[in-house]
């Protein structure tokens, strides 16, 4: 073995964050400019974001649910502090990252010539890991 | 000849472990690289065989 590393996904490329979110089943608005969030409460400071899913496309949720494209590049997940109750908090936010990087590398891998040797699903403790195993062209 | 693998496991809380095999010096670093994307490391490990191949290729280039 050369070289081991662990990492924490970081959600950049909004195109692999769209497709993610609608492997999952959802509609996906797209907005180069960011427009503002449907709150539960109409009292609630108004947040924005550039990639939202309509309340009324989520089941339970209280408000729209967004990510917004942040100054160094990232994009955040806006929600309502109520629907991080409602199966939209830590977990649900780690099924987006998972398929994003699936995603991702399955991308870069391609583009750069490694050859995919297999996908593997594996249930844990801990829910489903995705294990991808490549290649390097010789 | 060891064949040069990579394998990316990656967690339903968004974490990811990649493990590069049969892979040494700066290719190791690239391949590494690529494999990250954008993302934030928060292990990095070198492996034994990272600093053969090295050397090897020294060797090999001072022949």
């Amino acid at each position: 073995m050369s070289k081991y590393g662990l990492t924490q996904t970081v959600l950049r490329e909004e195109k692999y964050l769209v497709e993610a979110l609608k492997e999952m089943g959802y509609e996906v608005e797209v907005h180069p400019e960011a427009p503002q969030l449907n709150s539960y409460y109409s009292e609630q400071e108004a947040k924005a974001a550039n990639i939202i899913l309509r309340r009324q496309h989520l089941r339970g949720a209280y408000g729209d649910i967004g990510f917004a494209r942040q100054p160094d590049g990232h994009l955040s997940l806006i929600t309502d502090e109520l629907d991080e109750h409602c199966g939209y908090g830590t977990k649900w936010l780690g099924r987006v990252q998972q398929l994003y990087k699936e995603k991702q590398t399955l991308a870069m891998a391609r583009a750069r010539g490694y050859i995919l040797k297999g996908r593997e699903v594996i249930n844990t403790s801990e829910g489903q890991q995705v294990r991808l195993q490549f290649a390097v062209r010789r | 000849m060891q064949e040069k693998t990579i394998t990316i496991t990656i967690d339903a809380q968004g974490k990811s472990t990649l493990d590069l095999n049969g892979i040494a010096g700066q290719s190791c670093e690239k391949v590494f690289d690529n494999f990250r994307g954008g993302d934030t490391v928060k292990v990095e490990r070198k492996k034994a065989s990272y600093y053969t191949g090295q050397h090897v290729q020294q060797e090999k280039s001072q022949r």
